[in-house]
């Protein structure tokens, strides 16, 4: 059977046990990969004692990679994770690209479960058979990019191929309730504080060489689609696009389409946005393309700050959703000092969509004089303050003095803070909405609603087909047209968005910017040509909503209810000019459709029958319970 | 049939426009750092029109079929009216093929911020010159009210 690598590594850091498992073929077919495997074995191993903290050893580790994962085809490098998250206390993961994934299938791993707490500091070391844990204190307190780089130089000598490092750096270790993973510096597994746990279970890095090879079950095939898809990437704006200036080319058609938050969710408008947009990171930070595995799009930048008050050496340019909350966000227009608090954020190891939206809440707070300068060590948080923006990402990412306090992400820190500053956040479930406004896409209320993992516009595909870069001609529901600044018919939209989305970029793992051109039979044909499978749409269908009521269920397990799926007063104000004035999405009516569509009761549970016909039944006992 | 019953009077319309912000600087002067030179083909009336941001000032050429363009897109007439209200999801319309662009458009995608302006524009242009049949923007107000 082609794509797979065959085996799934368990790895109990309370006992140093590690055990090599093979993977069952019928089991890949039903679970496809990635966080089909993960939420499936994370259930499994958490059902007997749902009930527990998240930084507490009880909460296993889920790392999966897809199908495709290590494949020379564009936009399969990415693999998943996955784990109670401690930002929320709902399920968290996240997806990421780079090179790990694919080094850990040339291991000969399709994944790895790590479960328990290791007593200190530790890493696993993996080179093909070969698996240990380590220990990790000589690394303990280094940032990502010393981690990185030490590992890689103290163990090249151990294995034939160059390793791949993921660590985290110390803000996993000082537990900040946002710690992101990283690969190779620049490939972040950012939201929902994967790091964090982490963190708490000593684990600072694994490495991973591989040398052996992955087979194709169908290679003629898989040629001629890669053939046929060669003019479908050439004719894709997106693509282009991305090419040209990497994610942040979404800012020139965001601003026009209202769809960036400004000065914390009050504007939509900003005469300044061309001081952080392409055109000025072009001009001021860009030193150079980098990409994936495999992948020749390569939408990923290095910037470079030569001198001044922000000088950064080369390392990995500011991404759409970074610019987007240390820039607009907080009504900074310099985009020198927007490049410097990513670098902070990456060397520390720290989500930038949370650090940056809870600077904006903070600026908020002190411009209403909520926080004072007494509270902030003197740091003067005032919109557009690049100085105080910077200085304070460094706080948060030393969790230090009033950084502290914002390290634990805004909902917490608005509990503390207190009077009105709930009326500032932008959290759904904790977890800090990203840099796309519902107002003017009211179908992305509802995703950032019901997202199982809290505002998120990855956790479906809802942004990508609502949004308009990617449309699936084989659903009706993912390639009619929408009537814009309209509630209407998102309920069925993002039904459609979860269980296609689910199959694409959590299972197969297909990544949500570099495969937006691909069609279903595409997707499908082309996991069918590695897998050897005979997959069809209604099955990946199935697959995928399967999953998806899977990681909902474990929300709910953990406590999530109707309640939660509200979006916060802010999300919810109208505007009062530009492109989304007046418009604000009817949650009550898109909700009460979803959860009629997603058989939920009041409570926003999936009724026991509809987890039962999708084949969740000790799930539906679980939930049966609480 | 699309809104524009003649060639005429698209080109009226479309070509009185593109003039209008020829002679905007806040959006000429933008246009004019791109040295672009972009050639529309409309469809449903069919009408080319050339806007040439590669001299002193923002040119705009009805009927040039000859000027060897660096980007070339091509929409139904509709499509491009609703575009100067804001009313079209450029992302998508460039995706389903809606507006088919060639050349390198990431640099006719950073015009967008500069071609803002002309949004809130259009509907006054079009009340103001006898084209008001064409505003389709539901809670227009003219200026003076």
């Amino acid at each position: 059977m082609g794509g797979y690598a065959g085996q799934i590594l368990y790895i109990d850091l309370s006992t140093g046990s590690i055990e090599k498992k093979p993977l069952d073929m019928d089991y890949a077919r039903k679970h496809i990969g990635g966080l089909g495997f993960g939420t499936q074995i994370y259930l499994d191993l958490i059902k007997n004692h749902p009930d527990f903290d998240a930084l507490s050893e009880a909460n296993p580790f889920v790392l999966m990679t897809g199908p495709l994962t290590g494949l020379k085809i564009n936009g399969v490098a990415r693999w998943t994770v996955g784990t109670k998250s401690p930002l929320t206390g709902f399920w968290g993961d996240a997806n990421v690209g780079g090179y790990f994934g694919a080094r850990l299938k040339f291991a000969g791993y399709d994944g790895i479960v790590i479960t328990g707490k290791a007593e200190k500091p530790s890493y696993i070391f993996i080179n093909d058979d070969d698996v240990e844990i380590r220990d990790a204190q000589k690394y303990w307190g280094k940032d990502i990019y010393e981690t990185t780089d030490e590992l890689s130089a103290d163990l090249k000598t151990e294995s034939k191929k160059p390793g791949q490092v993921v660590c985290i750096g110390p803000a996993g270790e000082q537990l900040i309730k946002f710690a992101s993973i990283i690969n190779n510096k620049r490939h972040v597994a950012g939201r929902t504080g994967m790091g964090t746990v982490w963190g708490s279970k000593n684990l600072k890095a694994i490495y991973v060489s591989g040398s052996g090879s992955l087979e194709v079950s169908n290679p003629d095939k898989l040629k001629e689609l890669k053939e046929e898809l060669k003019t479908v990437y050439e004719e894709s704006i997106v693509i282009d696009a991305l090419r040209s200036s990497g994610t942040p080319a979404h800012i020139d058609v965001g601003i026009i389409s209202g769809d960036i938050p400004i000065k914390n969710w009050q504007m939509t408008d900003w005469d300044d946005i061309d001081e952080i947009g392409p055109g000025a990171i072009e001009e001021k930070l860009f030193a150079g393309h980098k990409t994936c595995y495999g992948c020749s799009i390569a939408c990923k930048k290095d910037a470079e700050v030569k001198d001044g008050p922000y000088k950064m050496e080369k390392g990995p340019s500011p991404e759409y959703e970074t610019v987007g909350t240390f820039g607009p966000m907080c009504l900074n227009t310099n985009i020198e000092s927007i490049a410097k608090a990513n670098d902070i954020c990456n060397r520390y190891g720290i989500d930038t969509i949370t650090c940056g939206a809870t600077i904006a809440f903070a600026i908020e707070c002190f411009e209403n004089g909520l926080i004072t300068e007494t509270d902030t060590e003197g740091i003067k948080l005032t919109w557009g303050n690049a100085e105080a923006i910077v200085k304070m990402t460094e706080k948060i990412a030393k969790k230090e003095g009033f950084g502290a306090l914002l390290a634990e992400g805004s909902a917490k820190a608005a509990l503390k803070i207190g009077k009105n500053a709930s009326d500032f956040l932008t959290t759904v479930k904790g977890l800090e909405a990203p840099m796309h406004d519902p107002r003017g896409a009211h179908g992305y209320g509802l995703a950032y609603g019901i997202s199982p993992r809290g505002a998120c516009h990855e956790a479906s595909l809802n942004f990508n087909v609502e949004g308009g870069a990617q449309y699936i001609p084989e659903i009706e529901t993912l390639s009619k047209d929408y009537e814009e600044f309209s509630s209407d018919e998102r309920a069925q939209l993002n039904v459609a968005c979860q269980d296609y989305g689910m199959f694409f970029s959590s299972c197969a793992v297909f990544c949500n910017l570099g495969s937006t051109p691909l069609t279903a039979t595409h997707a499908i044909s082309m996991v069918n040509y590695v897998t050897g499978f005979d997959y069809t749409l209604d099955e990946i269908i199935n697959i995928g909503k399967r999953v998806w009521y899977l990681k909902r269920g474990l929300t709910n397990l953990f406590g999530a209810r109707a309640k939660d799926d509200r979006l916060p007063k802010r999300l919810m104000t109208e505007m009062d000019d530009g492109p989304t004035e007046g418009s604000v999405p009817d949650m009550d009516k898109m909700l009460s459709e979803f959860y009629e569509l997603r058989s939920f009761n009041e409570n926003g549970i999936p009724t026991k029958k509809v987890l039962e016909d999708v084949g969740l039944q000790d799930l539906a006992a679980l939930l049966n319970n609480v | 049939m699309g809104m524009f019953k003649t060639a005429e009077k698209l080109e009226e319309v479309l070509v009185g426009f593109f003039k209008l912000m020829a002679d905007t600087p806040v959006i000429a002067d933008k246009l004019l750092k791109s040295n672009l030179i972009i050639r529309f083909n409309y469809a449903d009336p069919d009408l080319v029109v050339v806007v040439d941001a590669s001299g002193d000032k923002l040119d705009v050429r009805p009927h040039d079929t000859d000027t060897k363009a660096i980007v070339e897109m091509s929409m139904s007439a509709d499509i491009a009216h609703r575009f100067w209200f804001g009313m079209v999801n450029l992302t998508k319309a460039l995706t389903r093929k809606e507006m088919v662009a060639k050349g390198p458009i990431p640099k006719v995608l950073k015009l967008l911020p500069a071609i803002k302006p002309s949004y809130a524009m259009y509907p006054q242009y079009l009340e103001a010159n006898g084209f008001g049949e064409y505003n389709i923007t539901k809670a227009y107000t003219p200026p003076s009210a």
